[in-house]
């Protein structure tokens, strides 16, 4: 079943992306010819075929230890906060969040 | 609102917690080398990873993994040899990449329980016949464990301007980036608690589990210990769950079960009124004592959960969850039995010395050199009077506990030292001494003073003889006044009972 | 000694400046000079580090003069794709969102190959966010083929590519999600490798598909590409990088070794395949007759599952990249919509207007697949797909040493020419399954087609890890079609500027 302009809409909302009309209209057209794309997908017999999340063959554990950086990484909070579009103080500023709780934790 | 009680006898609460503990005690970060933060200034300890640079990439803090794992083992899990860590997105600045790099459907620890001892006012709040209770009404509450996970904390955000503290109404908000990505584990129970009391249990034992491993310093005041509980009702005898609510913001030991108590109650109210319980999340606002509406879920969030790509499986090797498991020290239930068995203390005591690690650690300290019959008297000036000082040294204690054994002092006179020489270096056997507080309980000096308070009380030695057995206490007070203090109470007692029986 | 730089090969410029023959700075000055005559048409850069690169040549001039042995790539003019950060630059993605950036730490790739001496001389256009087989979907500017101006230089390393083929710089790094080395290489004709996954450090470099994303170098001499792959391996594993793994070999060492009796798969299949060109299939087929004169064996291999690569790449890369985009909130760093009342209408707004069209459309396209029930019905089997194709691979190696096909279906198109996404997207139907395997890959030249004239290129893959292999049968190839040592620079360029003084 093709994506309606609403289920795009839904879409762009959650991914946080303000579509004109226009654009909801494009971008309709192009999810479901993509979506006709990966149509193969679909034609597979999978059972019992593991699925590799990470090219990395049995590369696995990969931790580091517990010890403190204060030099090379460490970013000074001017150089933290040069790139941001808003800060005050020492802080990253936002406007309003207006109810908006970012989900359930 | 109708009172607990009542309540919990025409219905059965369903409780499940979401406890989230910050690995505190780590050096640094989760997926970064920045160190953890405590009340430092705004974003002092960040780094491109911390801070969702572009480009940047997480590496796993092997410390945190092994606190993960000891943590699964204090709490009967199974430990999941195999795992990943996945990423859950949702737009919120706090949360640097917009995602939460957390586990997906395996954890680290799957499938563990602890077994809660419930007793004394705390269990009467369970009125069921299905836990099988002793002769003092306690019983034992086994809680399953769903899973512990591995994740990382979010960053805090304050909200400026507007009404004090409500989000809604803020015009603004400042982000600092210091907390997120501190190591976090998030347990999860299966709903198997039934009263808030068995909830407050639940989180004082994995508290003090928690503690006792070093993996964190379990404060709920400054939220390095916070908690969630998901609440539904059912009739007694029902086996299907009702609606849940989830309940937030809660703080300190009381909290949890006072939100919960309250909850419980107003569902019953709106359940009982015909009303529906609607899937939401509530405040729990101590001030006022009540839960309030944050959020209703209209449907499920989709948090678009996949593997995560820029980390590798784990495969976690025997030889590693082996080295976990030499690590976890004495956990507070053996202790606690080791305690009574050793020590023949009461199982309320050695419960309460056994479940805070630096009282543990206290009390053992204190008991070197410590002759047998001093044991008893020790556990109990740890259990009765420690707690009411900052600054005891374990000689201080171990001196008190002497003189008390000894019956060289009284309980009232304890108290009297150590409010003298808590924080000082004082010796508690000098500073009694200094201060001629020491009770005689020589028989050879004290018969002179009894012999003559006898001998001017006629009267009252009279009324015992008639019956009036009371009359002994104003006999003993007179023997200490005349003693000036000097002689213990305990052995006037004996010795006029004696005289007046003889 | 030469007279342009754009003649010398990365070893001869190291040895010219360890010798004395010439100064570091000399070099820069030269290459800095050849992307003023040249850059103005190409469009290659996005930024030009003169400071940087003076500074960084300046540098290896004092270490000469004190006696210090100088790295491998001293003196040696080198540009990076504008997703790879470096101190003192902006990291753009060739995106709005980033037009501001200032990067705030150097990738992993760019510091080893400024360890190792190397003159930093810019940043080169993209695609933005890598998005894209043409360099066209750059926020600033296209930039142009070398060998055509009016045609795309391939993408998303359009830069990276056009600015060794138009010889303003020796060597420089690409990224390659699904082909975005290989393909840009094969349109301007120079050669590119894409490492296996974990061989080069992804640290520093703005994620597309963390699953399938790899740094590697362009040269016009394979050889060149071998001294850049030492220095981008010779620091070991990054520890900032969990995916990174330990590469232990030395690049260079092999490229002459004989291929008499290895072997060389060939998938008749791929060759049949719809949208290759005569001249592109003619062009391979004369590289693997040129193989098997110098005495490889030519066998023929099947990976039966290679035509579903496309769907599965569309599936995990959009996932990913999704996921790696959702970071640009405009509330950190990137674009900010300005006089938004509350943090939801800034969020989507800076999203909408920081983003081009497709880096919105694949963002999109992510994380619908990604949403509840889909991800079951796509991105699951899609991931049980790559186990498929990763199994094929495996099967067809113990056949064969490598396995020869088309880097790019067709020459370099002109701008405009594909406009339709979708059909975009069937340039990398070549290069894609090896991101899905995750093993490597390389173009190398074969001369200009006989139907267009432009640069026509095969392509080597090679089991994971077997990097150094590619490049032993690249160098056999480079052999036979290039007998100048390497490929040339586009001839409109050759020797604009660049003076070595």
């Amino acid at each position: 079943m093709p994506l309606t302009r609403e289920d795009v809409a839904g879409i762009a909302d959650y991914a946080r992306i303000a579509l004109t009309p226009e654009e909801l209209d494009e971008m309709t057209a192009y999810m479901n010819d993509a979506v006709a794309l990966l149509d193969p997908i679909r034609q597979y017999d999978l059972e019992g075929v593991e699925p590799t999340f990470h090219p990395i063959g049995d590369l696995s554990n990969v931790m580091t230890d517990d010890v403190p950086d204060d030099e090379v990484r460490h970013l000074p909070v001017d150089v933290a906060l040069e790139n941001a579009g808003a800060s005050r103080d020492r802080s990253f500023r936002v406007p309003s969040i207006l109810g908006d709780q970012g989900g359930d934790r | 609102m109708k009172k607990l009680a009542e309540v919990l006898k025409d219905w059965e609460a369903v409780i499940g917690l979401e406890v989230h503990t910050e690995l505190t005690t780590l050096e640094t970060k989760m997926f970064c080398n920045c160190r953890l933060s405590h009340d430092d200034p705004p974003n002092t300890n960040v780094c491109p990873v911390c801070l969702g640079m572009p480009g940047a990439l997480p590496v796993p803090n092997e410390k945190a993994i092994e606190s993960i794992v000891m943590a699964g083992l204090a709490t009967n899990c199974q430990i999941m040899r195999h795992s990943m860590f996945y990423r859950k997105h949702y737009f919120y600045p706090d949360m640097a990449k917009n995602f939460q790099t957390t586990q997906g459907p395996v954890a680290f620890c799957m499938h563990g329980h602890l077994d809660l001892e419930v007793s004394g006012a705390g269990a009467k709040e369970r009125p069921d016949a299905t836990v099988e209770k002793d002769a003092d009404g306690g019983y034992v509450a086994p809680i399953r464990i769903l899973r512990i996970h591995m994740e990382e904390d979010a960053a805090k955000m304050v909200h400026v301007g507007g009404e004090e503290g409500r989000i809604t109404a803020a015009t603004e908000s400042l982000i600092d980036y210091n907390r997120c990505g501190t190591p976090l584990i998030e347990l999860v129970t299966e709903p198997d608690l039934r009263t808030p009391e068995e909830a407050r249990l639940f989180m004082e034992k994995l508290r003090q589990t928690f503690l006792t491993l070093g993996i964190s310093d379990c404060s709920l005041e400054s939220g390095s210990m916070r908690c969630d509980g998901n609440i539904s009702l059912r009739r007694r005898g029902a086996t299907e769950f009702g609606t849940k609510t989830e309940m937030k913001n809660i703080n300190s030991f009381k909290s949890l079960h006072d939100a919960l108590e309250y909850e419980i109650c107003r569902q019953a109210e709106v359940l009982e009124e015909g009303g529906i319980v609607y899937q939401e999340t509530r405040h729990w606002e101590p001030s006022r004592r009540r839960t309030v509406v944050m959020r209703v879920k209209e449907t499920a969030d989709d948090y678009r959960l996949f593997p995560d790509p820029d980390l590798a499986p784990f495969d976690l090797t025997d030889e590693f969850i082996d080295r976990c498991r030499a690590r976890i020290p004495e956990l507070p239930d053996a202790k606690r039995d080791r305690y009574v068995a050793d020590y023949g203390l009461k199982r309320a005591d050695a419960a309460q010395l056994a479940g805070d690690p630096k009282v543990a650690a206290f009390f053992e300290e204190a008991l070197e050199g410590v002759g047998e019959k001093v044991v008893g008297t020790l556990a109990n000036v740890m259990v009765n009077l420690v707690p009411s000082y900052d600054a005891l040294t374990v000689g201080q204690v171990r001196g008190i506990a002497g003189l008390l054994a000894e019956d060289a002092l009284t309980f009232a006179q304890a108290r009297e030292v150590l409010d003298a020489i808590n924080g000082t270096d004082e010796d508690a056997v000098a500073y009694v001494d200094a201060h001629g507080m020491r009770q005689s309980t020589d028989e050879g000096a004290l018969g002179a003073i009894v012999d003559e308070v006898l001998g001017r009380c006629a009267d009252q030695v009279q009324q015992y003889r008639d019956g009036n057995k009371k009359v002994l206490g104003f006999l003993v007070g007179q023997c200490m006044k005349a003693a000036k203090g000097s002689g213990n109470p305990k052995a006037f007692n004996k010795m006029l009972a004696e005289k007046l029986e003889g | 000694m030469a007279a342009n730089f754009d003649q010398l090969s990365a070893r001869e410029i190291a040895a010219g400046v360890a010798n004395g023959d010439f100064t570091a700075v000399e070099v820069a000055r030269a290459a800095l000079d050849a992307v003023e005559a040249r850059d103005g048409e190409v469009k290659a850069f996005l930024q030009v580090s003169a400071d940087l690169a003076l500074a960084a040549a300046e540098a290896t001039d004092r270490a000469r003069a004190a006696g210090e042995r100088l790295g491998p790539l001293a003196g040696v003019p080198v540009a990076f794709k504008d997703n790879m950060h470096l101190v003192g630059t902006r990291t753009t993605c060739a995106s709005r969102m980033l037009e501001n950036y200032e990067s705030t730490f150097t990738a992993t790739c760019v510091q080893r190959l400024l360890d190792a001496g190397a003159t930093p001389v810019g940043k080169t256009n993209m695609d933005e966010f890598a998005f894209g087989s043409s360099t066209e979907s750059s926020a600033f500017h296209p930039t142009a083929n070398p060998w055509d101006v009016a045609r795309v230089p391939g993408g998303s390393s359009g830069g990276s590519a056009a600015a060794v083929a138009a010889g303003e710089v020796t060597v420089s790094l690409g990224s390659d999600t699904g082909g975005s080395i290989r393909q840009p290489a094969s349109l301007c004709g120079v050669v590119g490798l894409k490492p296996t996954y974990g061989a080069v450090s992804r640290y520093g470099v703005v994620a597309f598909g963390s699953s399938l994303d790899q740094v590697g170098p362009f040269g016009r001499r394979v050889e060149d590409v071998a001294l850049a792959m030492n220095a981008l391996t010779a620091g070991g594993r990054d520890p900032w990088d969990s995916t990174s793994q330990p590469v232990a070999c030395d690049f260079a060492a092999h490229l002459d070794d004989p291929i008499e009796g290895r072997r060389v798969g060939v998938v008749p299949a791929l060759m049949e395949a719809a949208g290759l060109t005569d001249e592109v299939r003619d062009a391979v087929s004369a590289a693997a007759r040129a193989l098997a004169d110098q005495g490889a064996e030519l066998v023929e291999v099947d990976l039966p599952n290679i035509a579903s690569a496309i769907a599965a790449y569309y599936v995990i890369a959009p996932c990913e990249a999704f996921s790696n985009l959702a970071r640009f909130d405009g509330v950190r760093y990137g674009y900010q919509e300005p006089g938004q009342a509350t943090l939801a209408e800034q969020t989507s707004l800076s999203r909408a207007h920081g983003f081009g069209e497709e880096a919105k459309r694949r963002q999109m396209l992510g994380a619908y697949l990604l949403s509840s029930g889909v991800y079951d019905t796509y991105y699951y089997p899609a991931q049980q797909v790559r186990t498929l194709i990763t199994a094929d691979y495996a099967r067809a190696y113990e056949k064969c040493d490598v396995i020869l096909m088309p880097a790019a279906p067709r020459t370099a198109f002109k701008f405009g020419e594909l406009s339709d996404p979708t059909q975009m997207y069937a340039s990398d139907m070549f290069t894609i399954s090896n991101n899905i395997a995750g093993n490597g890959g390389v173009s190398v030249p074969l001369g200009l087609g006989a139907a267009t004239g432009l640069p026509v290129s095969a392509q080597l893959q090679g089991p994971a890890f077997a990097d150094a292999r590619l490049l032993t049968f690249a160098r056999a190839i480079e052999r036979s079609f290039s007998p100048d040592g390497g490929a040339p620079v586009a001839p409109a360029f050759a020797g604009k500027g660049g003076e070595l003084a």
